[in-house]
């Protein structure tokens, strides 16, 4: 048949019509999550796009569920928001009910139950559910095609293989918090930096055991610059050291 | 004819997805539905927060296809003299929301004893959207008022109830024509002098250009703009002719 519009009948990326689709893709964002010895840090962009139109650059994607658990956001953003909220609620009545705070496996089962029961109703939601209980740290992905996976280290959304590539390069479980922070906030430099779906702001929280602490919200634009300077002026540096020919500008 | 794999207690098994039409009718025609639930009756709505004031504005133009049917009807819903909604998108749906809503404001009213205040209506507004997920009601949402300490406050809504409160929104058909204007000229994020703050007269006269502009290049704003102005005095509505072409 006509190779244009098998693409276009196939290879959909629009809100709700990839749904039917063998082949899904990300919608904007990049989200990431990882465990680490000191808890866990959540980083993520805030850029929301409706096809090619940017609707905003300051959306809130990691959404505070409780003081000690924290969901992200990636897909659709009406769907995530919704029913992490609703999970609050849940979380809370588990709390009146049980009179101890519920654990993060049990807070992201509940949110897949939810999402399972929705299933082929064409949901958007790519979250992981981050938090610390009596097992410690734990990070759970839950997604509205039905996946629950706990783990160490996720990133979702368009811009994550980029995300993952920055990640999987300076991961160590020993490292220090400020370390933790800092590969947070470049592995989302570099996702809005290639990623045309990703940009804004960078927002980084750590999810300590007393709770959550948002430890970073800046300007991608501003810590490209910053990156910049720093990678030149390492550059400038090496080059002076070698001995200073005329060589490629900076 | 698209079909799922899937596993069954029994085995793999395969689903097949519904079809408009068969693989061999030509493209234009697979694409075109029969019949589509919504109409768009275009209009543009804007909504701007201020120190201690909130400008909501809509053109008055409904239109559908490209007829006029009415150069004189208002997107703006006063709630309270504290929180004023305007929509744009498919009149029908926007008609419904507006009731609801209303109802909703009697029902706090009665139950709490007291009028509900724009941080609760912009949540109520977007439970209420995001009750209808799997048939979205097509309305275009920004509200605007005052929040508890009296500051101006916006929020901007999708059509499935996803909302940020923001410094100022724009929605419908002339979005993408407004938006870049206010963000050079409320937010001052498109240039690097130093940002002065608007007073409520500034504002109007902001809205008023904005709604000109996108006059000009959008075919369905145009006829005239309510403008409300929300102060801790209550809600002073404004209205400004535009050109009817």
């Amino acid at each position: 048949a006509d190779p244009a519009t098998f693409c276009r009948t196939n290879f959909s990326t629009a809100y709700h019509k990839d749904n039917n689709q063998e082949l899904k893709f990300n919608k904007g964002t990049t989200t990431l999550a990882f465990k680490f010895d000191h808890g866990i840090i959540v980083a993520v962009d805030s850029r929301s796009t409706m096809g090619s139109y940017i609707g905003s650059q300051t959306v809130k994607k990691v959404i505070e569920i409780n003081p000690y658990l924290l969901g992200t956001m990636a897909g659709g953003a009406a769907d995530c928001s919704y029913w992490e909220r609703r999970l609050g609620m849940q979380c809370r009545l588990y709390e009146l009910r049980n009179k101890e705070r519920i654990s993060v496996a049990a807070a992201s089962r509940l949110l897949w139950n939810t999402v399972t029961s929705y299933r082929g109703y064409g949901l958007s939601m790519g979250t992981m559910v981050a938090g610390w209980d009596k097992t410690g740290p734990q990070l759970y992905y839950v997604d509205s095609d039905g996946s629950r996976l706990g783990g160490n280290l996720f990133s979702v959304g368009s811009g994550s293989t980029y995300a993952y590539g920055i990640l999987d390069t300076g991961y160590r479980a020993d490292m220090t918090p400020e370390e933790a922070i800092e590969l947070g906030k470049r592995a989302i430099y570099h996702a809005t930096h290639r990623d045309a779906y990703s940009g804004g702001t960078c927002n980084v929280y750590h999810v300590q055991e007393q709770g959550w602490v948002k430890v970073f919200a800046g300007d991608v634009n501003d810590m490209h610059y910053a990156y910049a300077a720093e990678r030149d002026a390492d550059t400038a540096a090496r080059r002076a050291a070698a001995g200073g020919e005329e060589k490629m500008e900076l | 004819m698209a079909q799922l794999p899937m596993w069954t207690s029994e085995g793999p098994a395969l689903v097949k997805t519904m079809e408009v039409e068969s693989e061999s009718v030509s493209n234009a025609a697979m694409q075109a539905p029969r019949w589509s639930p919504y109409d768009f009756n275009g209009g543009t709505t804007i909504a701007i927060a201020g120190e201690d004031f909130c400008v909501v504005a809509g053109d008055t133009r409904l239109s559908t296809g490209y007829s006029i049917l009415s150069r004189n009807v208002s997107k703006l819903l006063k709630l309270s003299d504290q929180t004023v909604l305007a929509s744009a998108g498919c009149l029908a749906d926007i008609t419904q929301l507006h009731q609801r809503l209303q109802a909703h404001m009697q029902f706090y009213r009665q139950r709490h004893g007291g009028i509900m205040g724009t941080t609760s209506m912009a949540q109520l507004l977007s439970n209420t959207l995001y009750g209808r997920r799997f048939f979205p009601c097509y309305a275009f949402n920004v509200l605007g008022g005052l929040d508890a300490e009296g500051k101006g406050a916006v929020y901007s809504y999708d059509a499935i109830g996803s909302f940020e409160r923001v410094p100022y929104s724009a929605s419908g058909s002339g979005q993408s024509l407004m938006i870049p204007l206010l963000d050079n000229l409320v937010q001052f994020k498109t240039r690097t002098d130093p940002k002065p703050v608007l007073a409520a007269t500034d504002v109007v006269s902001l809205v008023k250009d904005a709604f000109i502009t996108a006059g000009e290049r959008d075919i369905y704003t145009g006829d005239q703009i309510e403008i409300a102005v929300i102060t801790s005095e209550g809600v002073a509505v404004e209205v400004f002719a535009l050109k009817a072409d």
